[in-house]
């Protein structure tokens, strides 16, 4: 027997629950149109709100984003699915796309929860954090992060052994292990995709040996050391929990690099290195913090100036890409690089090795669309029809493009962006003939 | 002051070089070489002169010898830009610049002109066969005093000022004039690269690949010397005749596995990324090396085992195919071809270790 679908009506549905997405759903809902957003994680905000800060103004990333977020889920022109699934969407005709959802049962129910945590105490199992990206432990009852929205405790079902604790512990009796997932048919006018993108998995360079040597992290890890949510409450080493003085940074780990099949350039790792590196010094004045390079891409407003203002600070940076990393002695690392600047090769120790990782294109968008076909570039991004002139365009009338779907950026241009895609989208929908 | 010269990189293609115009200079080729080393950087440095085409630099520059074109700088290279090709590309291209006759350059870069002078000696063979009125015995003869002269009039003309002019580039014109003396105490250098090919091993995992050279050099030498010097082809004397069989299979058998290696290690890194295109940089004249080689013990073999079975007689042909490879090995791949690589790569250790050894006098 098929279940019943709810069937829903809205203007527009954003794909995608980050930065990008809740910019021009927020843009949408202000010009009072009805807008849907889902998100297929526990909590809205994307990659963003795992920030430690922002470049080039050093501005706290959580909280510009957090305001931002809870303007976006108090708003009354918005609904808000979280940890839900676009199984297709399918083109009816002028102004009109037919979308089918399913929502994943979260096993809390959501208007009783109050984020209390005490499920997460009473809760024995213990996973990977994968929200502060694998540093630190969870449990399998748990609020995703502290500044989550909506911040309410999910059951990560997968892990979870039935033990009944949580259901015991929980002062509201909001846990229902009865819950089903939830389909929906949604008919809209328009949609906007902003699915963002994935980060590089450097396991596939060997050679980096990520995975292997304990003190090899990816930048995102060392960005979730250096946020104000951070787990340690100060920059430790994973092997030995050593507090780093001799800290590297490998530059287009994955990016502008042809043997990697990503052979363009991520266009924040440059920067994001360079925030980093200034964080480092703040927090530990005494590290040594070194910047392996091919070349600064500092190309925005008051980049290079942040850049200079690195080099002031006392970080150093060497022209020269990494070719292997190996075990040095008491976990410390070994780094051979061809110095580029004199032309010898050179290795170094450090005692901690943060791998800049790339951006790579998210396509989860394109096998949604059935009736017509979301083109993609040829590395995958969605394709802008037009880039110059109307640059949230896409394959499909109505559909539109906003941040990083469409190629890497960094945050001020995936505002700029979401903000084009809804004023597209409004043009759109309001288009008399 | 080095002038920069634009043409030389399109120059440098014609000798096999694909894309190294490409590299952004990151240093990853370098870096990841397992033979490179502090004191000799490559192959970044010579991706950068070649595309300035600073020919003067590149020509006294020993580094390409010392690349084995183990393959890891161009599947890890991120601009595709092939660096170990680029190498190959330079020592065919310094090949032809030591070649006074200048053939070298000539048949690395033109296949019909290499395919007009194998078929040049097919045609020769079969003339002097004819002007012999296809006497086996006279044949034979003549084939084997060919040999020794061969080797004496191609040592003496070709392969003896081409060595001295990589002398005169490498050492003398750069100004590095190494002690008189220096010339003996580093000889050693220069027959142990020769008969082991030692660097090889630098290249990870290259064990067999090594093994396999160094029965080649060993096996290719002995059967020379069987045929040049004790007259293998026609002595009675059992021993040698044993020997010679041994020696002949070894070579011929080793080449066909050594082929093989190099074909599935080229496919393999071919996989790694799109340098798809990679295989079709192989020269014929690098091919030819091997094949002619097979070829060489293969037919010795024949002969022998033609002339043991008493059929030799009536099997001229045979014999004629075994003296065309011969001929077309002694003329064309010993000293224009492939085989000065293996004698230019001896040198280039031998001179660095002059040059290396004068720096630490001074």
């Amino acid at each position: 027997m098929e279940k019943e679908k709810i069937n829903l009506f809205f203007d527009a549905m954003v794909i995608g629950g980050g930065i990008a997405g809740g910019e021009s759903a927020l843009n949408l809902a202000n010009n009072g149109y009805k807008v849907i957003i889902v998100e297929k994680d526990l909590s809205i905000g994307g990659k963003m709100i795992m920030l430690s800060k922002v470049f080039p103004t050093l501005d706290c990333s959580a909280c510009i984003t957090t305001p931002k977020v809870s303007e976006i889920s108090r708003h009354n022109n918005i609904t808000i699915f979280t940890e839900s699934d676009v199984n297709s969407v399918v083109k009816m005709g002028e102004r009109h796309f037919r979308a089918e959802i399913t929502r994943r049962p979260r096993y809390v129910v959501a208007e009783d929860c109050t984020g209390c945590q005490k499920c997460e105490e009473a809760c024995p199992v213990i996973v990977k954090d994968q929200y502060q990206y694998n540093l630190i432990g969870r449990k399998a009852a748990f609020i995703p992060f502290s500044i989550a929205s909506p911040k309410i405790a999910a059951i990560d079902i997968e892990n979870c052994t039935l033990c009944g604790a949580c259901e015991k512990a929980c002062p509201s009796n909001c846990i229902d292990f009865t819950q089903k997932a939830l389909d929906y048919v949604i008919d809209i006018k328009s949609v906007v995709v902003a699915t963002g993108f994935k980060l590089f998995d450097p396991l596939k360079i060997e050679r980096y040996g990520f995975g292997k040597f304990k003190n090899v992290l990816t930048s995102m890890q060392m960005e979730r050391q250096l946020a104000p949510t951070r787990p340690f409450n100060t920059i430790l080493r994973p092997s030995d929990g050593k507090v780093p003085d001799k800290i590297a940074y490998v530059l287009c780990a994955g990016s502008r690099d042809d043997s990697e099949g990503n052979p363009i350039c991520s266009q924040i790792c440059c920067m994001y290195s360079i925030k980093q590196a200034q964080l480092l010094m703040g927090a530990l004045p005494m590290a040594d913090i070194t910047i392996y390079y091919i070349d600064i891409r500092a190309f925005g407003k008051g980049y290079d100036e942040f850049y200079e203002q690195a080099k002031g600070m006392g970080v150093s940076f060497i022209k020269g890409k990494i070719g292997k990393i190996t075990k040095g002695e008491r976990g410390d690392l070994t780094l051979r690089y061809e110095d580029v600047s004199t032309g010898k090769i050179k290795e170094a120790r450090h005692d901690m090795v943060v791998l800049s990782v790339g951006v790579l294109a998210n396509d989860e968008a394109v096998p949604m669309f059935r009736s017509n076909t979301l083109l993609t570039d040829p590395l995958n991004y969605i394709r802008q029809e037009d880039p110059i002139i109307s640059p949230a365009k896409t394959s499909i009338e109505g559909v539109f493009v906003s941040g990083t779907a469409s190629g890497p950026m960094d945050i001020p241009d995936s505002i700029l962006s979401a903000g084009a895609a809804a004023s597209q989208a409004t043009a759109y929908l309001k288009r008399i003939n | 002051m080095a002038k920069i010269d634009r043409k030389f990189s399109k120059e440098l293609k014609k000798y096999g070089a694909f894309d190294f115009t490409s590299c952004y200079n990151c240093g990853n080729c370098t870096a990841v070489c397992s033979l490179a080393t502090k004191d000799e950087a490559f192959p970044r440095e010579l991706v950068r002169l070649s595309a300035l085409g600073v020919k003067e630099e590149i020509e006294s520059s020993l580094k390409p010898w010392s690349c084995y074109y183990c393959g890891e700088c161009s599947s890890l290279c991120p601009q595709s830009a092939d660096p170990g090709e680029l190498m190959m590309s330079l020592r065919r291209w310094l090949t032809a610049r030591y070649d006074w006759t200048g053939l070298s350059g000539l048949l690395y870069k033109s296949v019909p002109v290499l395919v007009g002078a194998m078929l040049l000696m097919v045609a020769a063979v079969i003339l002097f066969a004819n002007y012999k009125q296809f006497n086996v015995k006279e044949i034979m003869h003549f084939g084997h005093l060919f040999e020794m002269y061969a080797i004496a009039t191609v040592f003496l003309l070709i392969l003896l000022p081409n060595i001295l002019r990589m002398w005169y580039l490498t050492v003398i014109r750069p100004g590095k004039n190494p002690p008189f003396t220096k010339y003996f105490k580093s000889a050693g250098v220069l027959f142990l690269h020769m008969f082991t090919q030692k660097r090889t091993l630098g290249c990870d995992d290259n064990q067999r690949r090594w093994f396999e050279h160094f029965i080649l050099v060993i096996g290719y030498l002995t059967l020379l010397m069987m045929t040049v010097l004790l007259g293998w082809m026609g002595t009675e004397n059992i021993f040698v005749i044993v020997a010679g069989y041994l020696v002949s299979a070894i070579v011929f058998i080793v080449t066909a596995d050594f082929v093989k290696e190099r074909i599935k290690a080229k496919k393999e890194l071919n996989r790694h990324s799109r340098l798809k295109k990679l295989s079709r940089h192989s020269r014929p004249s690098d091919w030819l090396f091997v094949i002619w080689l097979f070829l060489m013990g293969l037919t010795a073999f024949a002969v022998r085992l033609f002339v043991d079975l008493d059929i030799i007689n009536n099997n001229l042909w045979i014999y004629l195919i075994h003296l065309t490879v011969l001929v077309q090995w002694a003329l064309i791949i010993v000293p224009f071809g492939k085989w000065t690589h293996f004698m230019y790569r001896s040198f280039s250790m031998y001179f660095q270790s002059l040059i290396t050894e004068n720096n630490k006098g001074s």
